[in-house]
């Protein structure tokens, strides 16, 4: 192909390369799309997940736990106190003669605290006076 | 005296009477006589080209035929600006009938152009002669010439012509300039439109990319689905259960009043039990009622309730 035949088709060689821009652009758009559409979804249930496992990890893999849970020692008289052992990353602690008040300011502690209920036992032996049990890990 | 193309010449003078080119097998320049354009010399206060050019057609009104498209080159002829009117079809035909193929047509001169290099007539052929009549190359029969002037040959080679026109790729190609530039600049607005759609779709999900770096950057282990899927099974079931022993035991404890008491709750592996004392039959079914809102299972009968939740 010699300059003259390409100067004689100017117009069209012009044409061809703009519509071969187009075209790249137009493929360039739907790859992009295709691409999008294949790893967005992907890449948000990846973040959720990670996200889920941190929010996991510090709700019930906190490191503070250990020394939290010593406020069950001191929650009340230690009279009251039967048993309080803590080994590893578990807690077994059981009270006796609790009142009332003593037993729902127990049981909300423990409620709000993120460690796992393995057994919890609570029993009233007569009026306002209970006893409770409790094992839990984390 | 012919002026038509010589073998090695590139610029040829076109006249009606000139005679066929056969073989021609390069680009040429041409020339034309007046006899293919309409001349007019304007004082006129503009400054630019394109100012000039602007008026150009309004100029020619008087003087062309308004059945056929003309095309207009306009230059500055010392202190006034000088027009030509051409019809490029017109041409173009002429050219054919004498073997001229479009494409082999680089640039068109006029021969006003020549203005400065057409002191003596030039004879263009038997009966015609170009000659310069108050700066106006003009086509002069030679019957009414001067027999006593001589005239002169137009030395093609040495000519220097400036500010010819192309032929046009309108007439060059299938598809006419107009179009090209039409149908091109569409394409190029669509492709760039495209592309910057594309870079706009490709970046809208860029930040969750970012997300997702800065998140695995942190803990390199969670890039592998097994690790996130072996992590999330340990800690989805204890966060479920671990909230749902917490709910029920408010649900229990919204079972209590000053009509009814806990007397035993307990908790282990797989349930939730838990025995509430009424102090009527009435409370008792309230209490029941509640319970079976919240899922529990109810377990005997009378003052004592005793509900049961499976974890």
């Amino acid at each position: 192909m010699n300059i003259m035949t390409l100067q004689r088709y100017k117009n069209e060689i012009i044409l061809l390369f703009t519509a071969l821009f187009a075209l790249f652009g137009f493929y360039y758009k739907l790859s992009a799309q295709s691409y999008v559409e294949d790893n967005k979804a992907v890449i948000q249930k990846q973040i959720s997940e990670i996200v889920e496992i941190e929010s996991y990890k510090k709700q019930w893999k906190s490191k503070g736990i250990a020394n939290r849970v010593n406020i069950f020692k001191k929650i009340v008289p230690k009279s009251k106190r039967k048993r309080f052992s803590k080994k590893s990353s578990k807690v077994s602690v059981s009270y006796i003669n609790l009142t009332t008040n003593d037993l729902n300011k127990i049981s909300n502690k423990l409620l709000n605290m993120p460690i796992q209920i393995i057994k919890l036992n609570i029993a009233k032996k007569s009026k306002n006076n209970f006893t409770m049990e409790f094992t839990c890990k984390w | 005296m012919n002026l038509t193309a010589k073998s090695n010449s590139n610029k040829l003078l076109i006249h009606r009477d000139m005679n066929p080119i056969s073989s021609l097998d390069h680009s040429i320049d041409i020339i034309l006589t007046p006899q293919f354009y309409t001349f007019i010399r304007e004082e006129l206060d503009v400054k630019f080209n394109y100012q000039a050019k602007q008026i150009a057609q309004s100029l020619f009104d008087d003087y062309l035929d308004h059945s056929h498209e003309y095309q207009y080159h306009v230059y500055k002829c010392d202190s006034s600006w000088c027009f030509l009117a051409y019809n490029i079809d017109k041409i173009d035909a002429f050219l054919q009938t004498k073997g001229i193929e479009k494409h082999r047509v680089s640039k068109i001169y006029f021969a006003q152009q020549l203005i400065g290099q057409i002191e003596t007539p030039i004879l263009i052929d038997d009966n015609s002669a170009l000659v310069n009549i108050d700066n106006v190359i003009t086509i002069v029969p030679t019957k009414i010439i001067d027999n006593s002037i001589e005239y002169n040959s137009l030395d093609t080679k040495s000519l220097k012509l400036r500010g010819g026109v192309t032929m046009g790729s309108s007439l060059n190609s299938y598809v006419s300039l107009k179009e090209t530039l039409l149908l091109g600049t569409i394409f190029t607005i669509l492709g760039g439109i495209s592309l910057f759609e594309g870079e706009r779709i490709k970046h809208s999900i860029s930040k969750e990319n970012a997300k997702l770096t800065e998140l695995l950057d942190e803990n390199p282990r969670y890039a592998s689905s097994m690790v996130r899927e072996s992590i999330l099974s340990k800690y989805k079931p204890i966060d479920k259960i671990e909230r749902l022993k917490r709910d029920s035991i408010k649900d229990i404890s919204k079972l209590l009043s000053n009509k009814s008491e806990l007397e035993l709750l307990t908790i282990d592996k797989n349930r939730i039990k838990a025995t509430i004392k009424a102090q009527n039959g009435a409370t008792s079914r309230e209490i029941g009622k509640y319970a079976k809102k919240r899922h529990f299972k109810l377990l005997g009968s009378g003052v004592d309730v005793k509900v049961e939740k499976k974890l």
